[in-house]
């Protein structure tokens, strides 16, 4: 048996169809402009899916469902039911539900040693989820919110059950999916930013490296940033006194982690020969240094589900600070694993202008192993 | 106190419950198109001896003949005392059946990727490679400090773009592919990689590992398949496969040869082919050349086996070559089919995800020259009954 944890925020994306920006705090709003619900209709493709999964490919195990009760879980799992699996009312849900009813069912689920906690939301529910499970608990979304930046999604129901399918039968790695989510405080000021909040565990398709013909062997994410941090190390080496400026997220942060230097996951920090000269730096800081440092390298890799390399989580990378550094001296990094669910590259610097001038290029390279690069294409 | 070796048994351990360890079945007795595998007599399709040449009389009869006159084995490394006239010979061989001005030949295809490769790139180069490269050339580009680049599977235009970015960040290209793919049985477009290498230029290497003996006029390789021999910077192939013996061939310039063995250190520092094998592969070559009906029957095999498959019902793929993929879906029908075709007598292995996608996995079968249609009809049958049981076709 796989013991699954499984909560469906039933409000989630009912804002999305009457033009709000989220259904958190505004589920009056919402109702009183004729939003209907979204995530039934989501949870039950994605349950019709994973059970025609498991039959299709004779997978054994079978699930058992840690569930909360009505809305959050319950109804959808009483109405669609399956051979593959059995669920269990563990937690209570308040009417109307709020964040409170998901993040303790969180606790209850931790309890229970889920060894995967399925969600039905947006990224709100995934940033309520994440704040109580940390990265204890691999979590992994059924598309149904207003905004879907964080990369603990499937692309759509049916790719979340394809990737619980895959969980189960035992051929899924753990890997970090970003957290994000918009910036409250801005977005009362009027403006719109995607903020990094942290990252949490997903499972990921692993890396496969061929042994024989006939035979492959899965290499871990961790294994991978490595490999990746290897090269990027050795490129210090071999440009002295460059200024290396480290973007956010872990996989950059396997740089840091290579050299033995502090990092922040959120930030960005700088190094010069392999020292660390600043850490979590801010757009006025990064100017100055570019002043002092005539070479420059910037290390970024995709944040979130939707492949952007710039414009989510670090405003500190401003245009100016883009536009001073030089797309020819961007080094997009990422693990094959998540390059492979982010097909296109994405930019949106605040500034239309330098936007364009990435989509000029077409294609980035991108390292994805040891001193390997595969172009991929920046597109909208 | 650390146990100094325990990682082996949990190495093995872990591997034996992914189900991920070798079963090694033996084979009693040669090499055949109808052979006993692990006890059982079964129709071989999933050797490399296309050609059956391993069982060749004149193939024996040369390798006891350099026996008796240069004794069992070489007693050096090539370099230095173990560089016998039958090595050159082997080799002269070699460069007139490609139509190049020269070849070398190391002790297995293997050591020559992992030889070669990581000399002819270094700091500062690039080598491109396709996605699907085989292993041995993928351990080659490891050894290097070149930057590598991989484009999609067979794509020219992607391939041209990984050029166009590199044209003015590195000093050497180096473009690395297999002519055949083992996997799928498709053919490298050689032919417009090296128009691209020119416009590019970039150095060519292609791993014809799967072609030698099989694609060309008189099994001559990718060179020739294409009408571009001489031209392809590095045509490296192996004696294991349709030649039917062992050892690892590079054919190409004098200046390549040169290089190649005073750089690849697998040639230096490894002891050179006993004579028996010199002689098996310059008779091998040999008959190539005089007996052109292996060729003509290992593609005539080819053609009616694939014919019957895709009547059946059966999807083949887009193979070009006389490696066949009998295409059936989900992993666990793969391994079904597989076993029920060997319990019917033929032996071919089941290649399942990750190897393949998950809706791919197959059963990969490589004709032999040496099986008659009475074998093949028999294979068909086996492959129809296994089929209809598990409602596949
Ligand atoms: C494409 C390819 N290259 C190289 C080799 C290695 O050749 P050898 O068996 O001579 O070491 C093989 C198979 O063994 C192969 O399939």
């Amino acid at each position: 048996m796989a013991l699954i944890g499984f909560i469906v925020n039933p409000i989630a994306g009912m804002g999305g169809r009457v033009g709000l920006k989220g259904t958190d705090g505004v589920l009056k709003e919402a109702l009183e402009l004729g939003a209907e619900p979204v995530a039934p209709q989501r949870v039950e493709v994605f349950l019709r899916r994973l059970d025609s999964i498991i039959e299709s490919r004779g997978i054994e195990k079978r699930i058992e469902w840690l569930t909360c009760s009505d809305g959050m879980g319950e109804d959808s799992l009483r109405s669609f039911a399956s051979d593959y699996w059995e669920y269990e009312v563990d937690c209570e849900s308040s009417a109307p539900t709020t964040a409170e009813d998901t993040k303790n069912a969180c606790k209850i689920l931790l309890g229970k040693n889920v060894s995967l906690i399925v969600f039905c939301g947006g990224d709100g529910t995934a940033r309520d989820i994440w704040q109580t499970v940390g990265e204890d608990v691999p979590i992994i979304g059924i598309p149904s919110g207003v905004k879907m930046h964080s990369g603990v999604f499937g692309m759509n129901p049916e790719a979340t059950a394809e990737i619980v399918a895959e969980f189960i039968s035992g051929e899924m790695d753990v890997a970090e999916g970003e957290i994000l989510d918009l910036d409250e405080e801005k977005y009362r000021k009027g403006e719109w930013h995607i903020q990094l909040f942290g990252t949490a565990k997903t499972p990921h398709e692993p890396t496969y490296v061929q042994v024989s013909k006939v035979q492959v062997e899965a290499v871990g994410e961790d294994a991978i940033k490595e490999e990746i941090a290897e090269s990027i190390v050795e490129d210090m080496e071999d440009e002295p006194d460059t200024l290396f400026i480290l973007g956010s997220g872990s996989t950059v942060g396997a740089v840091s982690q290579e050299l033995g230097i502090e990092f922040s996951l959120l930030g960005v920090d700088t190094v010069v020969n392999k020292e660390l000269i600043a850490k979590d730096v801010n757009e006025s800081k990064l100017l100055s240094l570019l002043d002092q440092y005539p070479k420059v390298r910037l290390v970024i890799s995709p944040i979130g589900a939707q492949g952007f390399i710039l414009g989510r989580g670090n405003l500190q990378l401003s245009p100016e600070v883009i536009r001073r550094i030089g797309i020819d001296n961007i080094t997009v990094i990422s693990p094959p694993a998540k390059l492979a669910q982010t097909p296109v590259l994405r930019v949106d610097t605040g500034d239309k202008e330098l936007d364009e001038m990435f989509y000029e290029r077409q294609y980035l390279r991108v390292v994805f192993r040891y001193k390997t690069m595969k172009l991929v294409k920046v597109g909208k | 106190m650390r146990d100094p070796s325990g990682f082996m048994r949990e190495e093995y351990q872990d591997l034996v419950e992914k189900g991920f360890d070798w079963k090694l079945r033996v084979l009693e007795g040669p090499s055949a198109p109808r052979c006993k595998v692990d006890g059982k007599d079964v129709i071989m399709l999933c050797s490399n001896n296309y050609l059956n040449m391993s069982n060749h009389p004149r193939l024996i009869a040369a390798a006891k003949k350099a026996l008796e006159t240069h004794g069992a084995g070489s007693g050096s490394v090539r370099p230095i005392a173990g560089n016998l006239d039958l090595h050159f010979e082997a080799e002269r061989a070699v460069a007139k059946f490609k139509h190049t001005e020269s070849a070398l030949i190391y002790q297995t295809g293997f050591a020559a990727n992992a030889g070669l490769i990581p000399q002819l790139a270094g700091k500062g180069d690039i080598i491109i490679s396709d996605e699907l490269n085989h292993g041995s050339i993928i351990d080659g580009v490891r050894l290097t400090k070149a930057d590598r680049a991989i484009f999609p599977h067979r794509n020219m235009g992607e391939l041209e773009k990984v050029l166009q970015d590199s044209d003015k960040k590195h000093n050497r290209i180096l473009i690395v592919s297999d002519g055949v793919f083992s996997m799928d049985g498709d053919i490298q477009y050689m032919d417009q990689i090296q128009k691209l290498a020119d416009e590019y230029g970039a150095m060519t290497f292609v791993d014809d590992a799967h072609g030698e003996g099989v694609i060309g006029p008189d099994g001559r390789g990718i060179g020739a398949h294409f009408g571009i021999a001489g031209k392809i910077d590095v045509e490296m192939g192996t004696f294991s496969k349709a030649y039917g013996v062992v050892g690892g061939l590079i054919a190409g310039s004098q200046d390549l040869v040169n290089f190649a063995l005073n750089k690849s250190r697998t040639w230096l520092l490894s002891g050179s082919h006993p004579p028996q094998v010199a002689a098996a592969q310059i008779e091998a070559i040999k008959v190539l050349e005089e007996e052109p009906e292996h060729v003509n029957n290992l593609w005539d095999n080819t053609k009616y086996f694939k014919n019957e498959l895709i009547s059946m019902g059966y999807d083949c793929g887009q193979s070009e070559t006389p490696i066949t993929p009998v295409i059936v879906g989900e992993s666990h029908k793969a391994k079904a089919l597989s076993e029920r075709t060997f319990e019917l007598g033929v032996f071919a292995l089941p290649i399942v995800f990750p190897m393949v996608a998950r809706d791919a996995a197959r059963i990969r079968t490589m004709m032999n020259a040496g099986l008659t249609k009475d074998d093949l009809n028999e294979a068909l049958a086996a492959f129809e009954k296994a089929g209809k049981e598990l409602e596949i076709i």
